[in-house]
């Protein structure tokens, strides 16, 4: 008894002793640990931090975890030359990823875990515009720039006033600018009249893009005949597909973000006598679509960032891919680019402060990342980017041509 | 497009089918849900994955060892958890506990081992379809359907006509009295978890086939029990023809009303059957579950 009695409180002792310890060492590792309020008063407050963390967040582990692992390991090989290069300011970069789950909920807390126990200067993701809308006001309220890769939505950046999230940027093209290149493509270049629209209930991005897609459409004359929704968790399209062929369109866009559904959504409409042309948005992006829909999609098209139709970015690409056995996923440019444009902003600033990267941020003039050349609107943190024309031949989409968007 | 629709139903009702016998027999015999029996067609899914896709095995046999994987699974879940709640004498209530975490555990193993990513089988039917008076129907629902109605049929069979099937038949009507009168009653009872398992694995399978594997594939589960309680809780036959119902009753939402509020009709079905007609459409009297 004496001996289970004295095990017991030297197991008590280890467990106290670790915690002390842990507790001293967080504020080293993160000194911007401040806003939480809950760090032990011995920190010393002044401990300058060995290394800069950089925060990741996105789906790690989700049905759409292909996406947001390929950005994690576009920012992890950035991160790893940049260090062998002597890193930056003299310090050496450390990425801290944390899974979200594609998921807002999850996202935020991944978000504000990163800034107030790991203590991020920056942070790079998420993909998802219904996720980086709630994160942005985190990171207003806690002072440390976030950086959405293929969040879209005009809210991203600016709240419903409009009035602008000072900590909130992006690096991708918004809804409005690709919903109106793909619906003005698709009536000035591809001659098409009558289109259906097929979104996701309740899918921001899905939502936004269609409503400006049928607007542009709508502009130059065409005429939206079928306008049909899923549900997010739905695999069967039948039903709506029905519908969308007694209305005989001659271009179905598709607004749906997983390669997977896409591909199914597309084997379903042929196997349904639909032969029309199918159109998506960068939810398309995915090397695995043209072989999953087994040549349903042959001649289909997707508007997109321009991404590996650069050589330096298929080279790269490359070598993501050989690295970790995945395939060719745009998304790795992001992390690649978000990395880079966060150290640019520390090295012109000088200064790793999460508030003097902001203003560097914001002050960027041009950003030639792999992901394209980004030219950053200060007043709305939106980039201005050309988008590019893809179409699907065989098991692969290939690069068409480069458009810009005509308001 | 109305017999294009109910085509589509039909085809969807049959995977839903599949997996509401299975929640059918286990709940004519242990009184509870087992809201796991999706999952098991999750794991079948993924066993045939395996094989198919990692170890180069001809389709057929990943297919055998998918429905293997998901008897395996099940049988399993019987000996380790059921059977060790039902020996303590525990409320039913704590079957259907068990049932809840098996579901999640299994969830999060797929999530961790396979990534939430979706994945198709390397074996695939080419895109083509047969016209019918304007209907189209997909070959791999024609190849679905047909599986699925010889897999039933054999089903009913059993039940009906064999010995195996007296027994559980004599176990639904009352456990106790069918052990006293020798039946094996915890044999019985794994042997229908074995078969339940392997329905749910062949589900598993046909579902992958159409629309991918994915560690949330087995939230089907949920609308094959309310296929299940259509029909009748309990009922094997109710539980089949329950099913093609939801099925049809969800794509016909779904086209003419309005794909949001899909669920919600599925759901509210529920509540006014439960409410109106508690034992379901078949109106099974206890003496004739399974």
């Amino acid at each position: 008894m004496k001996k289970a009695l004295a095990l017991l409180l030297a197991m008590v002792m280890i467990f106290a002793l670790a915690a002390c310890g842990q507790q001293a060492a967080a504020p080293a590792a993160a000194p911007a640990a401040a806003p939480a309020g809950d760090a032990p008063a011995a920190a010393p407050a002044a401990a300058e931090p060995e290394v800069i963390k950089i925060g990741y967040v996105s789906d790690l582990t989700g049905g759409t975890s292909l996406w947001g692992n390929a950005g994690k390991y576009g920012a992890e090989m950035a991160v790893e030359e940049i260090n062998a290069a002597g890193g930056v300011l003299g310090k050496q970069l450390v990425l801290v990823a944390m899974d979200g789950k594609g998921e807002a909920a999850d996202s935020v807390n991944a978000l504000r875990k990163l800034i107030t126990d790991e203590g991020i200067v920056a942070e790079i993701g998420t993909n998802f515009s219904s996720c980086n809308i709630p994160m942005a006001a985190v990171a207003d309220e806690l002072k440390v720039p976030i950086i959405g890769t293929a969040a879209s939505n005009e809210l991203v950046t600016v709240d419903e006033n409009g009035k602008l999230h000072p900590y909130s940027f992006r690096m991708c093209f918004i809804d409005s600018y690709l919903g109106t290149v793909m619906g003005t493509y698709a009536t000035k270049e591809l001659g098409f009249t009558k289109a259906a629209l097929f979104t996701v209930a309740g899918n921001t991005n899905s939502e936004s893009v269609g409503a400006f897609v049928k607007d542009a459409f709508v502009a130059n004359g065409g005429t939206i005949v079928a306008e049909e929704q899923c549900q997010e968790a739905d695999v069967d399209f039948r039903a709506q597909l029905a519908k969308i062929k007694a209305a005989d369109p001659e271009v179905i866009f598709v607004m749906m973000n997983d390669y997977a559904k896409n591909a199914t959504f597309a084997k379903q409409a042929r196997e349904m006598g639909i032969n029309c042309l199918l159109m998506g948005h960068d939810g398309w992006d995915s090397q695995q679509l043209a072989a999953e829909a087994q040549g349903a999609l042959e001649g289909c098209k997707y508007v997109s960032r321009i991404g590996f139709s650069k050589p330096e970015a298929k080279e790269f690409g490359e070598k993501v891919a050989a690295k970790y056995n995945i395939g060719m996923e745009a998304e790795c440019l992001f992390g690649w680019d978000g990395v880079h444009w966060i150290v640019d902003a520390i090295n012109r600033a000088g200064s790793a402060d999460p508030t003097a990267i902001r203003d560097a941020l914001e002050a960027t003039d041009v950003f030639e990342g792999l992901i394209g050349t980004l030219v950053m609107d200060p007043a709305t943190h939106n980039p201005a980017m050309a988008c590019a024309i893809y179409e699907c031949h065989g098991d692969a989409f290939e690069y068409v041509e480069t458009v810009e968007a005509v308001q | 497009m109305l017999l294009q629709q109910i085509i589509t139903g039909i085809s969807i009702g049959g995977i839903y089918a599949l997996l509401a016998t299975g929640y059918s027999l286990i709940y004519s015999l242990l009184d509870f849900s087992n809201w796991s029996h999706g999952e098991f067609a999750m794991v079948g899914a993924y066993v045939a994955i395996v094989f198919s896709n990692i170890l180069g095995t001809p389709f057929v046999i990943a297919a055998v060892m998918g429905v293997l994987g998901g008897a395996c699974i099940s049988f399993l879940s019987e000996r380790v958890v059921y059977r060790r709640i039902r020996s303590t004498g525990g409320p039913n209530m704590f079957l259907m506990i068990g049932a809840m975490g098996m579901s999640n555990v299994f969830q999060q193993a797929a999530n961790l081992i396979f990534t939430g990513q979706y994945r198709s089988y390397s074996f695939k039917l080419p895109v083509s379809t047969i016209e019918v008076g304007g209907a189209y129907i997909g070959v791999l629902d024609l190849i679905s359907l047909g599986i699925t109605a010889v897999i039933l049929v054999v089903l009913i069979y059993l039940i009906n006509k064999t010995k195996f099937g007296l027994n559980v038949r004599a176990i639904a009507c009352n456990q106790k009295a069918a052990r006293v009168l020798g039946i094996r009653v915890d044999q019985s009872i794994a042997t229908v978890f074995l078969l339940a398992g392997s329905l749910a694995g062949a589900a598993g399978i046909l579902y992958g086939m159409k629309y991918n594997v994915f560690p949330t594939m087995g939230n089907v589960g949920l609308k094959a029990f309310i296929a299940s309680v259509i029909g009748g809780l309990g009922s094997v036959p109710g539980a089949i023809v329950g099913a093609v119902l939801l099925g049809v009753l969800e794509t016909l939402v779904s086209a003419y009303i309005s794909s949001s509020l899909r669920d919600f009709f599925s759901f509210a079905l529920l509540i006014v059957l439960l409410l109106v007609k508690p034992s379901g459409l078949f109106g099974v009297d206890v003496q004739e579950k399974a």
